[in-house]
């Protein structure tokens, strides 16, 4: 059995992308990052919030006046820090460090998670058989790929130096993740209420959460153990029946069975961290309307979505052009896009909920209401706990330049059409679109890898039951 | 047991606000279509003043139009509630002997064009297009307000004519007429579009009350300072600046408010039975048909003036009931700073603040209903329990303390399942 390797100085990556961010932070000419529209959304924009901050000070309701759209909770712990001022440090220095420390965390469980994952994946792969394959898949610490990508990925550091408070929700995603891998049903209830929370979209994620506390982390067909249990109940009531029992006990433990009792557990916490949450916010906004206000202005804005300032989204353009007496109908049309497509993913890879919920966040951000860089930070990290599946995916090249084009060209066209007012919203909305097409492209190309490494792998065991049959 | 009872409670709470809601809205509904304006309540005054003519030899008219304003500006009307519409420029015209100036009497010991005259619509803008469109509200999107008429259904307006006028129109820069009937179409416009509660107009042209003959909009009235066949005299001539300085109608409804202050309650009646037709040497008609009330009960300043009943209160505003005002409270905050105790006084009173505002006649305003009611949903009486419990600054450490309390309950509730 070859040793699981390391990536060496994993840490040392993980400090030297936090130096990067210091620097990007103490940079001595103002960045000015987070007043890009790619990086600060009306969701996520630290300004924002000390506006909300300020307006709850001045007892007003910190959603007056369309400027905040989060959440309660995060009023209550970034707003002191955007008012806290240290002399001769720059502005906003402990939010900074507060999200440094969030992609910290965010990466550390993701290498975790990617760790539990690879360690099951191979377990299961060694139980139908393909022991070869197996080891060959532990080569790539993917975990630690994955964790390094996450850290050092442009988008990461640009939404973390950019005030985006998109760093912390990627962190309750990942927690959330991390904890359905490992089957802690408390911490991935927590994870998914305050995800939800804080914005709607990863509520999609119950799915993915639940098959993964129902029946654990990635891995083949579940079919191609049945086949391996029955040859093997074939092969032991040969060799005789007292092994048999201990056999099928064994084959029986790493048979898929869903674990309801866990997924029940999963639904109780959930409650009470949503009743915890809720209350909390209840109590922070009862003189400003309650919970009512809370969600008309937090899910309502984000559903409604009133406001149409440019993003890297493809719904600001649209919605601007649209007809009064179509916006209803359009709204349904794009949220249920979404809706739509989670049923038959979730049919298609339920064996793979990992993988699952990496789709879903892709999906997520590319048709959400106003998407920035933050979102897509999330799954180019999370495609990394799956560099062994995707190993083949086509045109990486293209994808990958792609982005670089995008990200290069997207500040450029903003600046033609606001700045300099020689382009006009085409432009802009025309590099949109080219994103969005790379991330469509991307998802595709990646869940037709992940298919056709099944079929590899249906086909290798087939013929080995064959093999072995004969 | 509880919750039924809670759920029972909230049910008749809410029917009963539903019911006072709709005896509401019913109540003023009705008084909208029975088209009578007592259910409104008269809130603000504007004033309309028009000056017709152009060329140096019409100076009279000018400073009609002037010294009406300054009278309106005296007893209370805001610049931003005149609509001044001046056809010809006198005070900077190159015949004016005193520039800058303009005079309504040879003694010229009133300088019309003070420091502070705002004119509105001046030298061509002045078109019977212009006018009607400023009564009825009806301009291009890129008209300033400080051009439009912003009435509401519960302004009185003063609407002041002068120029050179005959039998039903009104001569407008010597080159087009305003007709009797497109007044009359006008104010029927204001009338159902809501833009006045009463409407005074005043006419100093000659056969002056020929103008009005064809208005049929209730809540309207109208006089004129000479009737049909008549004509109306300028008062004097002052050969210093060398044209007639005023007419007489305009010189004699001076004369009657240059007697009176903010504070006089003089009465419509008393105006117009101040002119006398010798010295008017024209008959002053006005037309009180399509008027409800008896002009000795009206004071003058519900047209000349702005005295507007104040109502004051002890307490601070709360900001709970911001949900439609929002943008508006918020202007009213920023100079304020207010103490906690304000805001623990006036909570409690709310509920009962609201309940007596709906009630109340004057206030039709839904957003204190909307209020209402979203105050009595489900949420109310929680909110109630929790703000009785907890005060208002310590609302912030608690969701703190909970907000950190998460963090070990999560390691807890983890060490637990594992």
């Amino acid at each position: 059995m070859t040793k699981k390797k390391k990536v060496q100085w994993f840490w040392m990556w993980v400090i030297g992308s936090v130096t990067l961010r210091l620097i990007l932070v103490y940079f001595p000419r103002n960045l000015n990052l987070s007043s890009r529209p790619e990086v600060s959304t009306p969701l996520t924009s630290l300004r924002r919030l000390a506006e909300g901050y300020w307006l709850k000070r001045s007892s007003m309701s910190p959603y007056a006046g369309s400027m905040y759209h989060g959440s309660p909770l995060l009023l209550t712990f970034l707003g002191p820090l955007t008012v806290t001022r240290i002399e001769g440090q720059p502005d906003q220095l402990l939010c900074s460090l507060v999200f440094v420390i969030a992609d910290v965390i965010s990466a550390t469980l993701i290498r975790a998670a990617g760790r539990s994952l690879q360690a099951a994946y191979s377990s299961s792969l060694k139980v139908i058989g393909l022991h070869q394959l197996s080891e060959t898949s532990e080569v790539l610490p993917s975990g630690d790929f994955a964790a390094l990508v996450y850290l050092w990925n442009p988008f990461t550091i640009i939404a973390c130096v950019g005030l985006s408070t998109s760093a912390i929700e990627n962190l309750v995603v990942v927690l959330s993740l991390y904890g359905a891998c490992k089957r802690l049903a408390s911490l991935a209830a927590f994870g998914w209420v305050l995800a939800t929370h804080l914005s709607l979209y990863p509520s999609i994620l119950i799915i993915p959460v639940i098959l993964l506390l129902g029946y654990g982390p990635d891995a083949p067909p579940r079919k191609l153990f049945q086949q391996r249990i029955k040859l093997e109940v074939g092969n032991s009531s040969s060799i005789g029946s007292n092994n048999l029992k201990e056999e099928l006990k064994d084959q029986s433990s790493v048979l898929k069975v869903f674990a309801w009792r866990l997924v029940v557990h999963f639904f109780i916490w959930i409650l009470l961290w949503s009743s915890y949450v809720l209350v909390l916010c209840g109590i922070y906004l009862q003189k400003h309307g309650g919970l009512q206000e809370l969600y008309r202005r937090t899910y309502g804005f984000i559903l409604t979505i009133p406001d149409l300032s440019p993003n890297i989204g493809v719904l600001w353009y649209f919605f601007a052009e649209v007809f009064d007496f179509f916006r209803s109908f359009f709204l349904m049309v794009f949220h249920g896009n979404i809706l739509l497509m989670i049923m038959p993913l979730a049919l298609r890879l339920n064996h793979r909920p990992c993988f699952l919920a990496f789709v879903y966040i892709v999906i997520s951000s590319l048709l959400k209401s106003y998407p920035s860089v933050g979102d897509s930070a999330l799954y180019l990290g999370l495609l990394g706990l799956f560099s062994y599946e995707l190993k083949d995916i086509r045109f990486s090249f293209l994808l990958f330049a792609g982005y670089v084009g995008v990200s290069l060209l997207s500040p450029v066209m903003h600046n033609l059409w606001i700045w300099r007012g020689t382009g006009n919203a085409n432009f802009y909305y025309a590099t949109a679109i080219a994103y969005a097409l790379f991330q469509v492209a991307l998802v595709i190309e990646c869940v037709n890898c992940m298919l056709n490494h099944d079929r590899m792998v249906t086909k290798l065991t087939t013929t080995k039951l064959k093999d072995a049959k004969s | 047991m509880e919750f039924c009872f809670l759920r029972i409670l909230k049910l008749t709470m809410k029917v009963l606000v539903m019911l006072l809601l709709f005896l509401g809205n019913i109540r003023n509904s009705a008084a909208y279509f029975s088209s009578s304006s007592e259910a409104t309540m008269h809130t603000n005054n504007w004033a309309v003043l028009v000056c017709t003519s152009r060329f140096w030899f019409n100076y009279r008219h000018m400073a009609n139009t002037l010294s009406l304003y300054r009278t309106v500006k005296r007893l209370g009307i805001s610049d931003e509630r005149i609509i001044l519409m001046l056809a010809d420029d006198m005070a900077c015209n190159a015949r004016n002997k005193y520039p800058a100036q303009v005079f309504n009497n040879e003694n010229h010991r009133l300088n019309l064009y003070g420091d502070n005259v705002e004119v509105d619509y001046r030298g061509y803008e002045v078109t019977v297009e212009n006018f009607l469109r400023v009564l009825t509200g009806r301009h291009e999107t890129a008209v300033p307000r400080s051009k439009r008429l912003l009435s509401d259904e519960g302004s009185h307006i003063l609407l002041y004519m002068t120029g050179h006028g005959g039998d039903e129109f009104l001569k407008f820069q010597d080159s087009e007429e305003l007709q009797s009937h497109d007044l009359a179409d006008a104010v029927k416009q204001m009338k159902e579009k809501g833009r006045f509660k009463e409407l005074l107009i005043m006419v100093d042209t000659c056969q002056a009350s020929t103008l009005f003959s064809q208005l049929q909009s209730p809540g309207v009235l109208a006089i004129g300072s000479s009737m049909k066949g008549e004509n109306s005299y300028s008062h004097h001539l002052d050969s210093d600046v060398g044209v007639s300085v005023v007419d007489r109608f305009t010189f004699y409804t001076l004369a009657f408010f240059e007697r009176l202050n903010m504070y006089d309650n003089a009465s419509l009646s008393s105006l117009f039975n101040s002119y006398n037709p010798n010295l008017l040497m024209s008959t002053a008609y006005y037309r009180r048909d399509l008027y409800q009330r008896h002009l000795e009960e009206v004071p003058v300043t519900n047209f000349f003036g702005s005295v507007m009943e104040t109502i004051h209160t002890d307490s601070a505003y709360t900001s709970f009931t911001n949900k439609n005002f929002g943008g508006a409270k918020t202007k009213i905050f920023l100079g304020q700073s207010f103490s906690s105790s304000d805001i623990n006084s006036v909570r409690n009173s709310d509920d009962e603040d609201q309940f007596n505002n709906l009630t109340a006649e004057e206030d039709q305003h839904n957003e204190v209903g909307q209020c209402i009611f979203c105050a009595m949903d489900s949420g109310h009486l929680w909110s109630v329990i929790i703000g009785n419990v907890i005060t208002h600054e310590s609302v912030d450490f608690f969701v703190c303390y909970g907000l950190v309390l998460m963090l070990p309950l999560l390691v807890f509730s983890t060490w637990l399942s594992l």
